[in-house]
């Protein structure tokens, strides 16, 4: 073993109360995780074509490098209201172009391509302006109509590359935390899951992941995001016969107002992913579900899993 | 139908058949199967303040239990609280070994008393220990207490009493213990959360 000192200072940078997605890298590291995730789970295949998905997530990011962001008087004015700065509501039109891209990529890189996939594919490829817009409208709404189950996994993932560019754009200087916890301070859309992140100043904190831009922000552990009570935080598991369980995603819950939300730890897993590990511990979800417990946020590679 | 973003949000057995998955030409059949040989095993989380010494740690506790079953609760895991800005999730060896403490066979959970020229222990109840606490501390007072100095200002102090407070008492209760021990005449008095 090599001599080496011992530090025996405590960090002396704050850890980052916002954490700016990491274009360059984030769904490529996305889609190596749902590889590994697809390998040993009994939705293998969906999570392998997912893992694609993200992979052509990556590949289209440049496209995106054209979005405007908001302008310094726009800046100000969110920070002045507590809002956050960007509008999943006014979709820059790039997302299009991303969408386009993103679907070609998907016909080069799956291979074969499931054929519900390539009806999916040539629907969107031979879909207007409008109608693609229409789409889009849906998941903001969030009133997804049955028949485009299948189609608006692909929207969401444009609009996440997309929202994703422009959050890592921003500066953090220019952005605060906002009143309540389950609202990203970028987009002000709901969180995907926790990650309690390990790092050289971040020490088993707390951050919120952004289901559509990626963005990451910290919340005090042991709180519920919904309701911000401290009393009635419970930590659920998979536990009993079945063969994976996947001791880096639990399910926090609140008992006070019964929502949840997964939470996973980068201390038993540091390839851990929000969205990744979320869509591979569904059955998490379902008990849950049947618990009594509602979801505090959407996944966005998952459409339409709550029609009863 | 109309429904509500928190509907949306839902990911439910029933709903998974119909969902993207099963669009996308991926069956959920096995993955529903699956769920059937898991159950959901929970622990609460609360926050809570290291007893040792004055530093105050926060920690993180998870107990096992529902409080509304019969299921007597129990601590399952302690670990440092990483948002507290005092020791940002760290412990000292003596912290980190708190579960140890909380679930000792040999932790003392009831007051017991050692009589004069007795060699035993014996367990009393809390009103008793708290009436010959009361009965021990007025004698002192009545034959220490000193009302005048040598100069012959009035001071009303009780120099031979001295009180150490918890170092879990919030403001509130570092409140009370000031004014019930001054009222008192008591000089020497302390907190363990004082630094």
């Amino acid at each position: 073993m090599q001599d080496q000192a011992i530090n025996f200072q405590a960090p002396t940078e704050e850890a980052a109360p916002i954490l700016l997605p990491p274009a360059d890298t984030l769904f490529a590291e996305r889609a190596a995780r749902f590889a590994t995730l697809a390998a040993s789970n009994s939705l293998g295949d969906w999570l392998g074509f997912l893992g694609n998905l993200s992979q052509a997530q990556q590949n289209v990011l440049p496209l995106a490098s054209t979005v405007t962001l908001p302008t310094p008087g726009q800046l100000a004015l969110a920070r002045e209201h507590a809002m956050p700065p960007l509008d999943p509501a006014k979709r820059p039109s790039e997302w299009r172009t991303v969408l386009r891209q993103l679907l070609a990529e998907i016909a080069v890189t799956t291979e074969p391509l499931p054929v519900n996939i390539a009806q999916a594919l040539a629907a969107l490829q031979s879909a207007d302006d409008t109608r693609l817009e229409a789409l889009a409208e849906q998941l903001p709404n969030g009133e997804p109509a049955g028949a485009d189950a299948a189609l608006l996994p692909f929207i969401a993932a444009a609009l996440q590359v997309v929202y994703t560019r422009q959050a890592s754009l921003l500066d953090t200087a220019t952005l605060q935390k906002l009143e309540h916890h389950n609202i990203c301070p970028c987009c002000g859309s709901p969180a995907v899951a926790s990650i309690v992140r390990l790092g050289s100043t971040i020490n088993n904190l707390r951050y919120l992941h952004c289901s559509l831009c990626n963005s990451e922000w910290n919340v005090s552990r042991a709180v519920c995001i919904e309701c911000g009570s401290e009393k009635d935080v419970v930590l659920q598991e998979l536990a009993g016969s079945g063969e994976q369980k996947p001791a880096a995603v639990r399910g926090e819950s609140c008992d006070g107002c019964k929502s949840y939300l997964k939470i996973v730890y980068q201390e038993k897993d540091p390839l851990v992913d929000p969205v990744a590990d979320d869509l591979a511990t569904l059955a998490l979800d379902v008990l849950l579900d049947e618990a009594g417990y509602q979801r505090a946020g959407p996944n966005l590679l998952l459409i339409g899993a709550h029609r009863a | 139908m109309k429904i509500n973003r928190r509907q949306f949000f839902k990911v439910c057995s029933a709903g998974l058949t119909g969902s993207s998955i099963a669009a996308m030409g991926f069956s959920p059949t096995a993955a529903l199967a699956e769920v059937r040989s898991y159950k959901l095993a929970r622990a609460t989380e609360t926050r809570n303040n290291c007893p040792y010494c004055s530093v105050s740690c926060g920690v993180l506790i998870y107990s096992t239990g529902d409080k509304s079953k019969n299921a007597p609760g129990k601590i399952i895991h302690i670990e440092g609280d990483p948002d507290d800005p005092v020791n940002r999730g760290s412990l000292c060896p003596k912290g980190a070994g708190l579960m140890d403490m909380v679930n000792s066979p040999n932790r003392i959970k009831f007051p017991e008393v050692r009589e004069a020229g007795s060699n035993q222990w014996k367990r009393i109840s809390w009103h008793e220990a708290f009436e010959r606490i009361a009965k021990h501390m007025k004698t002192d007072r009545d034959a220490n207490f000193i009302t005048r100095n040598a100069a012959g200002t009035t001071v009303n102090r009780w120099n031979t009493f001295g009180f150490l407070a918890s170092s879990s008492a919030s403001n509130e209760s570092g409140y009370i213990t000031h004014k019930v021990l001054r009222s008192l005449g008591a000089v020497a008095f302390d907190t363990q959360a004082r630094i």
